[in-house]
């Protein structure tokens, strides 16, 4: 087959910069990471104690569960499902671990492996109700998250479960930990990390990344093109499970105690820094790097209101303001297109 | 055929000197051209020719580079399509651009301001009475209650023409409106056309399929890579001269013609590839038996609705299996899953490319690989897709199916409706199945597209592979199929092979089941 008229007249490649300078595409383009630079320098300027490594050290370590969170949420977000039950996962599973250690002298290896067991079976219920089932997973989600909840209310009467004299400090390092000699960061920085690449490598690289892709840009053309679609639908549901297990492990280790909290910032949080992360990526795709990006926005953020001294209120309506803002940016490149 | 060419009254809109750029492309490059009341306007032009964009540009939706608008005289601007709509310009589109869980009043009357009782609630009687009155000045059998999402594709395009009516649109354009649409639903929809005219309407119809256009339309205008290149009455016109205007160069062989040409015969002597037996499914599939050999090209011919679709999928478990057996080089295959009829050999090319073959917001790249991604790992065992290997398959069927596209990492939404589908079967060929079905490959694919695609299916069946090929249009089946198998209602009620493989006896076959 020869090349045809039908090919339109192209001047090069297409995409090719017309020339001048396009500000409102850079603005659009690079929304997020525009307002992420911009309150940096706000905040320090405001406060050079910003900047401080410890206090960024200290930041970066109270981030580690949230990022957790997020990028577990970034797996159903790209096939295009909610999953609000995380939180719910989350705090059953920290509960639970904290009571066998606390209360039933497990070994703390023992009472993990148990908790990951019940958040892979809670995540794997939410995929087999949503994929299997045919359940929306928005709902389906929301109602699994509120037994959990609910749950972990009853197993302790509505209170914190404190275990500061019997959670043996091997655990308790899980939250806050020796720093390393070198960056000297503590260890929930180094297992978040370990996970996002990890989350990375598995979206970004894998064909099993790509066929989540594809189930996000069309379920039905990937079920045609022989993906198995119910399967990693579910999968996505059970790896959320998975991340919650990691948070739940660092937010009771850090305070060594289960929190009877409804999770509910937590989770607004994490799906906040998902799709500030989307919202900085060329095609407004899901991606692991730019729920880092999110997480790191949302930390450096809330620390800059709490050095000038605002309190929580206050901060959750500059949070807010912050990502409308950045959502707007994004917006103003997709309507002119 | 008689067509009756009214004295052309004073130009009811003027183009003049439109330019429109597209980074990287001139969409539309220096068109003028005046419509006039009372007239039916066939616009006619390869994929990516310029006529969408056009349209698009007198509708209010991009804006020109350069150029005028002027409507009765009047400079017109437009901002954005309400604009237009507010001039009198209406526009159906291809693809439905109804409100589908909203009643067809709703639907008539959308944009125009719901009547009003007390200033505040919607006075619904008032809404059905208004929106009765343009659909039935159609004459069509629809309830201004129903919800648009359940009506059938043919009302669903009537409702839109309904909604142009009830602005008191001057000028209606209508894009591929046949598309789907089953012949009596056609009939009718040249009769709403033919009496809109009649009072006075300037309508533009655009379409690939010609016969429609030398049917229905006074002129015909002719784009060709952004420019018009013909703009002439229809009745000056024959079918071999308007595909030259339209392909830029001179060749139009009827079907039988291509037939001859290409010494297409009864079916090879060869072993079956594709055994189906008994086959039943829930979406309307009866008995349906048949086998397809290496080297074959069978074409399913039957009218719109008559269950090729549903059968093809049934047979590779895109849609459970009721009853039946699939066999493919023998073995026989479960009916449940893609995946499995993929490993043993089968692919469907399915009928819409947007919801069902690409997808659209993936380059044109990992498109091509989706469906064969395991065949292009970085190391065999380690499941992690090699970008090289991926671009050289890319780059070689973009190569050999002549898609344009500026390069392998364009997204797919962007190519133009004829290469979306060479996407879909460049997905096929690199997944490298003995067996393929094309379910209407060539809707909305130009002249020469088309002409490609049968190139394809010919090479295919000379490499030994085995072909089904579905279409609307009996012409295509003709021109390059050895056997054609024709459904009625679900079932094979006709079988055709060699020379007795010509229109009218599938047309006759069609019509005769009643």
């Amino acid at each position: 087959m020869s090349e045809t008229a039908s090919t339109p007249k192209t001047s090069g490649r297409l995409g090719s910069w017309r020339g001048e300078f396009d500000l409102l595409g850079v603005i659009s383009r690079y929304g997020v990471i525009i307002t992420l630079l911009g309150s940096i320098l706000t905040f320090t300027v405001l406060n050079d104690r910003f900047i401080e490594i410890d206090g960024i050290r200290t930041s970066l370590n109270l981030a580690s569960p949230l990022l957790m969170l997020a990028l577990g949420l970034t797996v159903v977000l790209a096939m295009g499902d909610f999953d609000l039950s995380i939180t719910g996962i989350q705090s059953a599973a920290g509960a639970m671990v904290v009571i066998f250690i606390v209360n039933h002298d497990w070994s703390w290896l023992l009472a993990i492996v148990v908790g990951l067991l019940f958040c892979l079976f809670a995540g794997s219920l939410n995929g087999l109700l949503v994929s299997y089932a045919g359940m929306p997973s928005f709902i389906t989600t929301l109602a699994t998250g509120l037994i959990l909840i609910g749950t972990r209310y009853e197993s302790a009467d509505g209170r914190n479960i404190t275990g500061s004299q019997d959670l043996p400090d091997i655990y308790r390092d899980f939250g806050v930990g020796k720093p390393d000699p070198w960056l000297e960061l503590n260890t929930p920085v180094w297992i978040a990390a370990g996970l996002a690449i990890l989350m990375w490598l598995l979206m970004s690289k894998t064909e099993v990344g790509r066929y989540m892709y594809a189930i996000g840009g069309n379920p039905e053309a990937a079920r045609l093109s022989g993906i198995n679609v119910k399967a990693l639908r579910a999968l996505g549901f059970t790896a959320v499970g998975f991340m919650a297990l990691f948070a739940a492990v660092t937010t009771t280790a850090r305070t060594a105690s289960s929190v009877a909290d409804s999770g509910f910032s937590t989770l607004l949080g994490a799906y906040a820094a998902a799709f500030l992360g989307a919202a900085s990526s060329k095609r407004t795709l899901f991606n692991v790097p730019g729920t880092v990006l999110g997480v790191i926005f949302l930390q450096a953020v809330d620390r800059g209101l709490i050095l000038e001294g605002y309190s929580t209120g206050v901060r959750d309506i500059a949070k807010g303001c912050i990502l409308l803002l950045a959502m707007a940016f994004t917006r103003i490149g997709a309507s002119r297109q | 055929m008689t067509v009756n060419v009214p004295e052309a009254t004073a130009p009811l809109l003027e183009v003049s000197e439109v330019t429109k750029r597209y980074p990287g492309v001139l969409a539309v490059d220096d068109v003028t051209l005046t419509l006039a009341a009372g007239q039916i306007i066939g616009l006619v032009g390869k994929n990516g020719a310029g006529k969408s964009t056009l349209i698009k540009i007198i509708a209010g939706a991009e804006h020109a580079d350069e150029g005028h608008l002027w409507l009765n005289g009047e400079p017109l601007v437009l901002h954005r399509p309400h604009d237009a709509t507010v001039a009198g310009l209406a526009f159906v589109h291809q693809d439905l651009q109804d409100v589908g869980d909203l009643s067809v009043a709703e639907n008539v009357m959308l944009g125009l301001g719901y009547p009003r009782k007390m200033g505040l609630f919607v006075d619904w009687a008032e809404l059905y009475r208004m929106a009765a009155e343009p659909i039935s000045r159609l004459e069509a059998d629809i309830d201004p209650r129903e919800p648009v999402g359940e009506l059938s594709v043919a009302k669903q395009r009537l409702v839109m023409i309904a909604r142009g009516l009830a602005q008191r649109a001057q000028l209606l354009v209508l894009d591929e409106p046949s598309a789907s649409l089953t012949d009596e639903e056609i009939d009718h929809l040249f009769a709403v056309v033919r009496r809109l005219r009649d009072d006075g309407m300037a309508v533009v119809y655009v379409s690939h399929r010609l016969e429609e256009i030398f049917q229905l339309t006074e002129r015909v205008i002719v784009m060709r890579n952004g420019q018009l290149v013909a703009d002439e009455p229809t009745a000056s016109l024959n079918r071999s001269s308007l595909i030259s205007h339209i392909t830029g160069h001179e060749h139009a062989q009827t079907a039988a013609e291509r037939r001859a040409s290409r010494g297409v015969d009864g079916r090879p002597d060869t072993d079956a590839m594709l055994e189906v037996e008994g086959l039943n499914a829930d979406t309307g599939v009866h008995d349906c038996s048949f086998d397809v050999r290496k080297g074959e090209i069978l074409g399913l011919g039957g009218l719109m609705g008559s269950g090729r679709t549903e059968m093809v999928r049934a047979v590779f478990g895109a849609d459970h299996r009721l009853e039946g057996t699939v066999r493919v080089h023998g073995r026989e295959i479960g009916g449940n899953h893609p995946s499995e009829s993929m490993s043993a050999g089968l692919a469907l090319l399915p009928e819409d490319r947007k919801t069902q073959g690409n997808i659209m917001d993936f380059s044109v790249r990992n498109n091509i690989t989706l469906a064969s991604l395991d065949r292009h790992r970085v190391r065999p065992r380690v499941p992690f897709p090699s970008s090289r290997s991926e671009k050289q398959a890319a780059d070689g069927r973009i190569g050999r199916l002549s898609i344009a596209t500026p390069h392998d990492r364009q997204l797919v939404r962007l190519l133009s409706g004829g290469n979306q589908q060479k996407v879909v079967i460049a997905k096929w060929l690199e997944q490298g199945a003995d067996v393929l079905i094309f379910d209407e490959p060539t809707i909305g694919v130009d002249v020469d597209g088309k002409e490609e695609i049968y190139d394809i299916m010919e090479e295919l069946a000379a490499e030994g592979k085995a072909v089904v090929f579905i279409s609307s249009e009996f012409s295509e089946l003709v021109g390059v199929c050895h056997r054609v198998l024709v459904l009625h209602e679900g079932r094979i009620v006709g079988e055709l092979e060699g020379d007795a493989v010509t229109e009218p006896a599938i047309v006759e076959i069609c019509y005769s089941q009643h």
